[in-house]
């Protein structure tokens, strides 16, 4: 397969078609997406790097992308500053947390 | 936290899965199972993950969570069964299946080898698929596992599938007849345990291939708990394993025993270890390292070990004589894996110590009684006297000899002991044990070894640097460490240490008080206050001869003829004076010998001087210890100078005297000396023989010519002596320091039993005092456990002793008491 290493950056695609280009690493946070990434095993995911995501509109998945490199930032830290989160998309972030398995 | 800031309203999330509610759960899952089936195929890069991912989810989310995990359960299973198992089942040769229901095979080695690599392969590749397959299933139904697997404590699709493959590929029988029952798992063990087999004959395997085999076994598990110890490695192939290694080197033991010596025995089952290790490593799994090392130690060494430590020419015998210490130090490995207190090497090692000191022991007899006695039957009462001077001096050397010897093995031992045996404390005190078992069994080990001091101090230590006479002590004090009977050894040492002293013959003062301390160090105070007490007493008596001098200066009576006197007053409890005068018997009075007139002035004239300062106190001299020089003139001797001066005896110079009296030419008989002098005979005679028979230093002549001294025998001086030296010593004939003959080593025994039992007495009282009752079993043991530092003492000695002690009323029986105890009198 390809033996080239793969792209540092994966593009996300929202159920209403907004694409958001974030690095793997950051994307790896989402265990969902870590899984459908892995290069062993080789979904169309995987080679091409578009993860179609059905479930999540591009509001939410902005919040997620956020939410994503927050994470990557503060991964070893202490004391952490909160996001802020505003409340009306709680639900659905947890949804897409659940699903995305955050 | 979210209610608290709750001003906005919480949207409800859009029912973007809502739409179609009511999912359709046949056409999904028939989505979902032609998309696994192209996951087993390797066609995954088709798929959208997501795609799957979101069905699986969306199923989980509908309450299908049960129905999704049993159809893929029986998907795995129609796969393993349908796709997977088939070829497992091609690759299986007949062979293999004969192998491992062990009937024989006429199959060629490289056949088997061929057929079970392919089989080894083939499950490889299965196992490898399997896995990747299943990674990728449980990655897409993570949803699932997350969820429902969670919720009703199902094990994962992963684990379930891994138990499939166990199942259905593993375990499938491959005969019909229920009787015969053997699965692929089976014949897996037998192949790999022919290859194990190849792999120690030497053959050449491929081990990575075994190890992902192995890898697989011990991914899987007996149950779907997955715990540690029911892993299928553990369950089924390890007994096997162990047994047929068992069974190998059970074998190879006893072949190896018949052929190879015991240091290729030793490098042999080291390289074993070793090579059972590496394979553990690099095969196998790390999890069998200990027990098949345990079954090596079992099989190999344990059940070997005593015959290989005995074996003729090449054991643990021939290894020490031969100084192989590689080999040794492997034996020392081996033993102390089998067994922590290494009792066989022990024993061996043991046993040769005592063969080799026995030998020494012998060797010394030998060399002592070797020299056959000129005279045999008929010499009489004069045998004795001229009891001849090289035997002695043999003796004396067969003592150093010995003790060197002693030392060499000791050498020996140390060097084993750290090199080879690492310092092990165990067969430290073993050995220690068998050298003190075999020096005391030389019942004149403590008499050797003083000598051995003596002789040193005397000679050995002139020219060596300090350096080297602190190690020459401290491996004399290292003996003396194994010597039993200390008391006897101090006897001993006090005796041959008087002499030096008195004579001054030691060499060196500082050796002295350095051999001193380091006994002290030792043995222990006690011991050694005696002996410092002697060097006390030296010490006093040239402050006392000192004032003497100046006390005679100060009387002003200057006259020319006057002899210098240096006295040593000794103490006459610390110094062993039995052994300076052999001859003195308790009760009876020691002759007096007579002094001439000016000694016998100088003599008075510091008794008072002495009793002056000391009243109350006895002097008795000790003319037989002493020397004196003298000037002599001797008319016809050749030369400018005519004087020469002697360095002789007390006793001689008495002889000498009597001659100053004589006119010249004049003769005296032996008894007419003795008669004028009261020197004991034996005395006389040995130094009338010094004076007149010895070639160099004939003072006088005797009639007749020869070299025993007869009372009859007539002595003139020796006007025509002749020597080129100025200083003339003539030593009295054996004077030196010898080994006691029977006679005087009863003597010294029985003389040292009663300081025995003085020292048992005293010690029975001490603990009586201290105890006021005691039984007599306690009484006995506590008694050897305070006497041990000095000696060992005898139990029916001790028992004497105790009985004298009742009769003497210090102690009573306790009446009606049992075991019988004793009371404390007061």
């Amino acid at each position: 397969m390809n033996t080239t290493p793969p792209s540092p950056y994966v593009t996300l695609i929202s159920s209403d078609g907004f694409e958001f280009i974030i690095s793997r690493d950051a994307a790896c946070v989402a265990g969902t997406v870590k899984k459908m990434l892995d290069p062993q095993s080789n979904f169309a995911e995987a080679i091409s790097g578009v993860c179609t995501l059905g479930t999540i509109n591009g509001v939410v998945l902005e919040k997620v992308c956020e939410y994503l490199y927050y994470n990557l930032k503060h991964r070893d830290a202490k004391d952490v500053p909160d996001m802020e989160i505003p409340p009306e998309l709680c639900l659905e972030l947890l949804m897409a947390a659940d699903y995305l398995h955050v | 936290m979210l209610a608290g800031r709750g001003r906005n309203k919480i949207r409800p999330p859009r029912r973007g899965l809502g739409n179609n509610d009511n999912i359709d759960f046949d056409s999904m899952w028939a989505e979902l199972a032609s998309s696994l089936r192209d996951i087993h195929n390797k066609n995954a890069s088709q798929l959208s993950f997501e795609a799957l991912y979101r069905n699986a989810y969306k199923l989980v989310l509908k309450k299908r969570g049960e129905i999704l995990y049993e159809r893929v359960k029986e998907f795995e299973e129609e796969w393993l069964a349908n796709e997977v198992q088939p070829q497992i089942l091609d690759v299986l040769s007949p062979s293999l299946l004969l192998a491992s229901t062990g009937g024989n095979t006429i199959t060629t080695a490289n056949e088997k080898r061929a057929a079970g690599e392919k089989l080894l392969r083939a499950l490889k590749q299965a196992w490898e698929d399997h896995k990747l397959c299943m990674n990728m299933t449980t990655d897409v139904l993570m949803y699932m596992d997350r969820v429902y697997c969670k919720d009703f404590r199902k094990p994962s699709i992963f684990t379930a599938s891994m138990g499939q493959f166990r199942d259905y590929v593993l375990r499938t029988p491959l005969q019909p007849d229920p009787d015969h029952q053997i699965s692929i798992a089976q014949v897996l063990n037998a192949v790999i345990l022919d290859q194990v087999r190849m792999d120690r004959e030497g053959d050449i395997i491929d081990k990575s291939l075994l190890k992902s085999c192995v890898y697989m076994l011990e991914g899987l598990y007996e149950t779907e708990e997955e715990e540690e110890h029911l892993k299928l490695y553990l369950t089924s192939f390890e007994p096997e394993f162990l047994r047929a290694s068992e069974e190998f080197y059970r074998h190879e033991g006893s072949t190896l025993l018949l052929d190879a010596d015991a240091g290729t025995f030793c490098k042999h089952a080291k390289r074993r270890l070793s090579e059972e290790e590496d394979r553990c490593r690099s095969t196998l799994s790390p999890l069998t390292l200990g027990k098949i090392k345990l079954v090596i130690e079992t099989e190999l060494i344990k059940n070997h070990l005593r015959e290989v430590i005995a074996l003729e020419g090449s054991g643990v015998k021939y290894m020490i004589d031969n100084d192989r210490i590689s080999e040794l130090e492997m034996m020392y490995d081996l033993s102390a894996r089998v067994d922590p207190k290494k009792e066989e090497l022990k024993k061996a090692v043991q046993a040769r110590i005592l063969e080799q000191g026995n030998n020494v022991n012998n060797a010394t007899v030998a060399a002592t009684q070797a020299p056959p006695r000129p005279f045999a039957p008929n010499g009489g009462k004069s045998e004795e006297e001229k009891a001849p001077e090289k035997p002695i001096n043999l003796q004396t050397y067969a003592a150093i000899n010995w003790v060197d010897a002693v030392l060499r093995l000791k050498d020996k031992y140390d060097t084993f002991f750290i090199q080879a045996f690492q310092s092990d404390q165990g067969l430290q005190t073993a050995f220690t044990r068998s050298f003190t078992d075999f020096i005391n069994a030389f019942e004149r080990s403590s008499e050797y070894l003083s000598l051995f001091f003596d002789e040193n101090m005397k000679k050995g230590i002139k020219g060596k640097t300090e350096n080297e006479v602190d190690e020459l002590l401290d491996k004399g004090i290292t003996l003396l460490r194994y010597i039993q009977d200390k008391d006897m050894f101090e006897r001993y040492y006090k005796k041959h240490l008087s002499r030096r002293l008195l004579m001054k013959r030691s060499i060196s003062m500082d050796a002295e008080r350095q051999m001193i301390s380091k006994m002290k160090m030792e043995v222990g105070n006690t011991f050694t206050q005696r002996i410092e007490a002697m060097f006390k007493d030296m010490a006093v008596s040239d402050d006392i001869t000192a004032q003497y001098k100046r006390h005679v200066a100060q009387l002003g009576d200057p006259d020319p003829k006057r002899a210098e006197i240096e006295v040593h007053v000794l103490t006459s409890t610390m110094w062993p004076l039995e052994a300076m005068a052999p001859s003195y018997n308790e009760g009876e009075d020691r002759p007096k010998c007579i002094f001439p007139s000016q000694i016998e002035r100088i003599k008075q004239g510091f008794e008072k001087f002495y009793l002056d300062k000391h009243s109350g106190r006895q002097l008795t001299w000790q003319a037989n210890m002493g020397t004196a020089d003298i000037r002599a003139y001797f008319p016809e001797m050749k030369g400018a100078k005519k004087t020469r001066e002697l360095n002789v005896s007390t006793y001689a110079m008495v002889i000498l005297l009597l001659f100053n009296d004589l006119p010249p030419g004049q003769c005296i008989t032996c008894e007419e000396i003795q008669a004028q002098t009261n020197i004991p005979f034996n005395e006389l005679t040995r130094n009338l023989q010094s004076l007149a028979v010895a070639n160099k230093t004939r003072i006088l002549i005797k009639e007749p010519m020869s070299k025993d001294v007869k009372p009859t025998d007539r002595f003139f001086f020796n006007d025509s002596f002749y020597s080129q030296f100025q200083k003339i010593k003539i030593g009295v004939i054996t004077s030196g320091n010898k080994v006691e003959d029977s006679t005087e080593r009863s003597e010294t025994e029985k003389k040292n039993n009663d300081t025995r039992g003085g020292v048992i007495e005293a010690a029975v009282v001490r603990i009586m005092k201290q105890r006021k009752e005691l039984a007599h079993q306690k009484l006995i043991a506590e008694v050897i456990q305070q006497l041990t530092a000095r000696f060992m003492p005898d139990v029916n000695m001790v028992k004497k002793r105790i009985e004298s002690l009742i009769e003497r009323e210090y102690l009573e029986r306790i009446e009606e008491r049992d075991p019988p105890a004793y009371r404390y009198l007061a």
